[in-house]
């Protein structure tokens, strides 16, 4: 495993080339900031500034979401002759994340031509939460990385305490089956195999074995906490409509408050939004503040697109998305007779 | 001298007597591992080991969701509001005193809310000093303390082997007489233990220039960093959900069959449908200008309108932003 | 114990007739339910009230109707939104809700003594309706000295309240000029933007204090030619419109810079408006 701080440095070399022979107008990555455990999205415009970009074990946000507001369409002609021209684009992709700017591609949100992809290789990364949790009663100082990828956190009392990655690795960079960008125009880093391809579809066979009350209280009890700030929408680069259809006031398909059945059709609603494209990247249940397991629905759901139409979001750049398409040949024993 | 004190072990037994005359909400860890506030009908024991709950009390006198009139058969019925006490005990003085923040729009200003002066007047807060602050505190800052009593009914201690009480209102002196069999008086070493304790809580937290926030974001309107901050700002809403002292809200009519509720619910500026006319024109239309209000509202029109801050230092933002954006190096930019 | 400010008032629209030739704007008249209630709701010109349609929501609506024209309320509605689309579908007789009044009011007391000066334009003549009516009372009309109105909108058909325009331009104790930007072959008025009339008749400042109200476009130029005629910018009073909720200066929609629209205005000075942030 290519350690992080070479990445480090070669991602500031490949950024500053970019940025200096103006072949990106804006080259977005992540920066460090004031709290330990954690990076900022950089948005970078000068060259000389390229050694602001990090890599550690906390480059968790998903860049892609940034897209699809750098590339929002004039919203008429007057508006288009204003509007100056859209900038070129390079970003620093996950595995996850290149699957997001590729699904993107794919439903003609930004166009593959303005982009420059700098993937790198993911070995994981480290939740935020779990890191937190970890030190117990503690907090964590100051943080780095030793040579295995561990994070090596300093707490209040100026003690060391290692924390070994596996051990604190996102929940979806544990499932993840696509830690290489698959597509990319730099490919930072060694490429690697999945770590253990079977998580997610172990994990939704778990909770699709139980009979229907237990799942329905499983659901429930995931939920109840969430708090409808719409965080999980607003980290997804997927959720992209101007307006949502959850916000809507005419007709108004649900409430604002929390009870549950608005919570319950919020989450199930963008679930089957999300079904097909989603690229479990794991954005949502980083941005929820009640800590809620957001792709507890969406892991079945996606598993299920893909077995039935043998497709994953985000692999292939040309292909149309397949809930926007029909073959005659599609399955569709939902239509007969029972 | 009033100050009191109760054994740790002794707290649960406090609290259960306390159960006898108020819904008592106190910390306690919940399935997720995380310690909160937890009320009626559940009586966890109590756990002191925490830092700060995640979501801030200000959902027990300004709930998520409430229903303000119920139209039925042409008739605008008011709901029964609730009636009985309520005791929340381990708020943190930070929380504590964002509730006086929350006073000062719901209470103070003329019309006054009924909905949250029903709550609020029933509700009694007993502190819980801070002997460990996190790195991303910072009340200090903006006029409050680790030990600081506004807001609070009682202010608890915590010291070694005791909780150290002291009534700060007469609310408070009331609620402690009425228990006053279960506590003991406090030692002159139980008060320096305390004062010796906040002290160096106080002195743990690094400062953060806000004193002429009002004054310096009024020349900073224009400044570039808006841009930098807002480019990130996702307006995923989770700092004005979890902020003690946000309050904005929506009001909306659910219809259910022949009965209409007309509900509050917590909103935020950051929302881009935020300040939208129905025309479709939106003075705030890019994540810039709405992240430039929720400073601005905070540290200067807050000032300017209530003669507040509109900010407690408690960090939640800072922690849970998921673009990891820290407010507090917005605003030393704007001081620079 | 106070009234509950989130309760409305339970009224009726008695009439509901169409104001313009696009037929997207209607005068609503509302009595309300309870006599006490109407006695109670004592406003002045300028400030606005919550109509309340259960099932729908609430919206904020200048009250176009003067004090002194007792027994009713008159709304000048804009069909733009969901609530209003709503409005304008419902019949004379329907109930509707009354929350108010609401906001601070043109500064009537700076007013006294002072000549005045109206200008409208379009949709936003709204409370001018209620100001006009209110200094023509007989009951005022000496309280202030000149009054000059200056009215523009596109054609002649969007004008509002043509009635109540004939019958000031047939009064001696008010001067009334309309004027549109594309006349009909009937049209015998002024031809052109509001600021033009107003550039043309050259109305002194001298004591005298401007109300203005208008889309955006006309006032930035208005408050122009009000500056080259001198008057100062405390003399030069607005309206301003912001996306409401409670109206009572609780829910922060309304916000901008230190003020809260619904409770320190809708009406602010030209002055007022130069402190605040360009955020609406």
């Amino acid at each position: 495993m290519t350690a992080s701080h070479e990445i480090e440095t070669r991602l500031r070399e490949v950024a500053e080339g970019l940025l200096g022979d103006r072949k990106v107008d804006l080259f977005l990555g992540y920066e460090k900031t004031t709290l330990p455990f954690r990076t900022s999205p950089l948005f970078l415009t000068a060259p000389d500034k390229a050694n602001r970009l990090v890599w550690n074990p906390f480059c968790t946000v998903n860049l892609a979401v940034y897209l699809a507001r750098l590339f929002k369409a004039p919203a008429d002609a007057r508006e288009a002759q204003r509007a100056p021209p859209a900038p070129t684009v390079g970003l620093v992709l996950k595995g996850c994340d290149t699957r997001s700017v590729v699904a993107l591609v794919q439903e003609r949100q930004v166009p593959r031509e303005k982009l420059v992809l700098v993937g790198v290789a993911c070995p994981g990364m480290a939740d935020t939460r779990k890191a937190e949790r970890a030190l117990g009663q503690y907090e964590a100082l100051g943080a780095g990385e030793d040579p295995q990828g561990n994070v090596r956190a300093v707490i209040e009392d100026g003690t060391e305490v290692t924390l070994r990655r596996e051990e604190i690795l996102a929940d979806a960079c544990l499932e993840c089956r696509s830690p290489t960008p698959a597509i990319h125009d730099f490919l930072l880093g060694e490429p690697s195999e999945a770590r253990n391809a079977d998580v997610a579809r172990r994990r939704a066979v778990e909770l699709e074995s139980q009979p229907p009350g237990a799942r329905w209280a499983r659901f429930q009890e995931a939920f109840s906490k969430c708090i409808r700030c719409n965080a999980c929408r607003q980290a997804c680069p997927m959720c992209y409509c101007k307006d949502c259809l959850l916000d809507q006031a005419r007709p108004r398909w649900i409430g604002a408050g929390t009870d549950f059945s608005d919570v319950a059709l919020y989450h199930l609603v963008r679930a089957f939004h999300m079904a097909g494209r989603c690229t479990e990247c794991g954005a949502c249940v980083r941005a929820c503040p009640m800590g809620i397991d957001v792709r507890l629905l969406v892991r079945r759901l996606n598993l299920d697109v893909e077995d039935l139409y043998k497709y994953r979001p985000g692999t292939a750049i040309d292909a149309v998305p397949v809930l926007s398409a029909f073959a005659i040949d599609d399955p569709q024993e939902f239509l007969t007779e029972p | 001298m009033n100050e009191k004190r109760v054994s740790y072990t002794d707290v649960d037994a406090l609290l259960d007597r306390l159960r006898e005359q108020a819904a008592v909400y106190a910390p306690a860890t919940d399935e997720t591992g995380d310690v909160t506030l937890i009320g009626p009908p559940r009586r966890d024991p109590v756990d002191l080991e925490y830092r700060n709950f995640r979501l801030s009390p200000k959902a027990l006198v300004l709930p998520q969701n409430q229903t303000l009139i119920c139209f039925r058969n042409g008739e605008a019925e008011e709901p029964i509001l609730p009636d009985r006490e309520t005791i929340l005990f381990g708020v943190r003085p930070c929380d504590a005193r964002a509730m006086r923040m929350l006073d000062k729009v719901f209470l103070d200003g003329d019309p006054c809310d009924p909905y949250y002066a029903r709550r609020r007047e029933r509700t009694m807060v007993m502190a819980m000093a801070c002997t460990r602050p996190l790195s991303s505190c910072f009340c200090t800052s903006v006029g409050g303390g680790p030990g600081d009593a506004a807001g609070a009914d009682v202010l608890a201690v915590p010291l070694d082997t005791d909780l150290l009480l002291r009534a700060e209102t007469a609310k408070g002196e009331a609620l402690l007489s009425s228990v006053a069999d279960l506590l003991e008086a406090a030692t002159p070493a139980a008060l320096k233990e305390a004062e010796e304790r906040i002290q160096a809580a106080a002195d743990q937290m690094a400062p953060v220039r806000v004193e002429d926030s009002a004054k310096r974001l009024r020349d900073a309107y224009d400044l570039p960093v808006w841009e930098a901050a807002g480019q990130k700002c996702l307006g995923c809403g989770t700092c004005s959900y979890l902020c003690p002292t946000c309050h904005c809200f929506d009001i909306t009519d659910e219809v259910c069959g022949e009965t209409v509720r007309r509900v509050r619910t917590w909103d935020c500026c950051a929302y881009a449908l935020f300040t939208r006319h129905a025309s479709g024109h939106n003075p705030r239309p890019m994540p810039k200008e709405r992240w430039r209000q929720r400073v601005m509202h905070k540290f200067r029109y807050a000032v300017e309108h209530f003669d507040s801050l509109f900010c407690v230092g408690c960090g939640r933002c800072i922690r849970n932003c998921p673009a990891s954006v820290d407010v507090r190096a917005v605003l030393k930019e704007v001081g620079a | 114990m106070a009234r509950n400010p989130y309760l409305p008032y339970p009224a009726r629209i008695d009439q509901a007739i169409v104001e313009n030739e696009a037929r997207d704007i209607k005068t609503f008249r509302l009595a309300f339910v309870d006599p006490k209630d109407a006695a109670g709701f004592q406003h002045l010109p300028g400030q606005f009230a919550e109509l309340s349609l259960p099932g729908v929501g609430e919206a904020p609506f200048g009250i176009a109707s003067s004090p002194t024209e007792t027994g009713h309320l008159l709304f000048s509605v804009k069909r733009v939104g969901l609530f209003t689309a709503e409005l304008h579908s419902l019949e004379p007789g329907t109930p509707i809700g009354v929350r108010g009044p609401m906001g601070k009011p043109f500064p009537w007391d700076r007013l006294d003594g002072k000549n005045m000066l109206i200008i409208g334009g379009g949709f936003a003549f709204t409370t001018l309706r209620a100001a006009v009516k209110y200094i023509l009372d007989p009951a005022n009309r000496s309280r202030f000295g000149s009054v000059l109105v200056i009215y523009g909108a596109r054609t002649p058909g969007e004008l509002m309240y043509k009635q109540d325009l004939a019958e000031w331009q047939a009064q001696d104790d008010i001067d009334v000029h309309l004027t549109v930007d594309e006349p009909d072959k009937n049209w015998t008025q002024h031809k052109g933007v509001v600021t033009a009339v107003l550039g043309g008749l050259k109305p002194s400042s001298q004591n005298t204090l401007a109300l203005v109200c208008g889309p955006p476009v006309m006032i930035r130029f208005t408050l122009v030619s009000l500056g080259n005629l001198g008057f100062s910018d405390d003399a030069i009073i607005l309206s301003l419109e912001m996306r409401m909720k409670c109206g009572i200066g609780k829910c922060g929609r309304c916000n901008i810079g230190s003020k809260y629209v619904c409770t320190d205005g809708p009406v602010f000075t030209r002055e007022e408006l130069r402190a605040l942030p360009l955020e609406y």
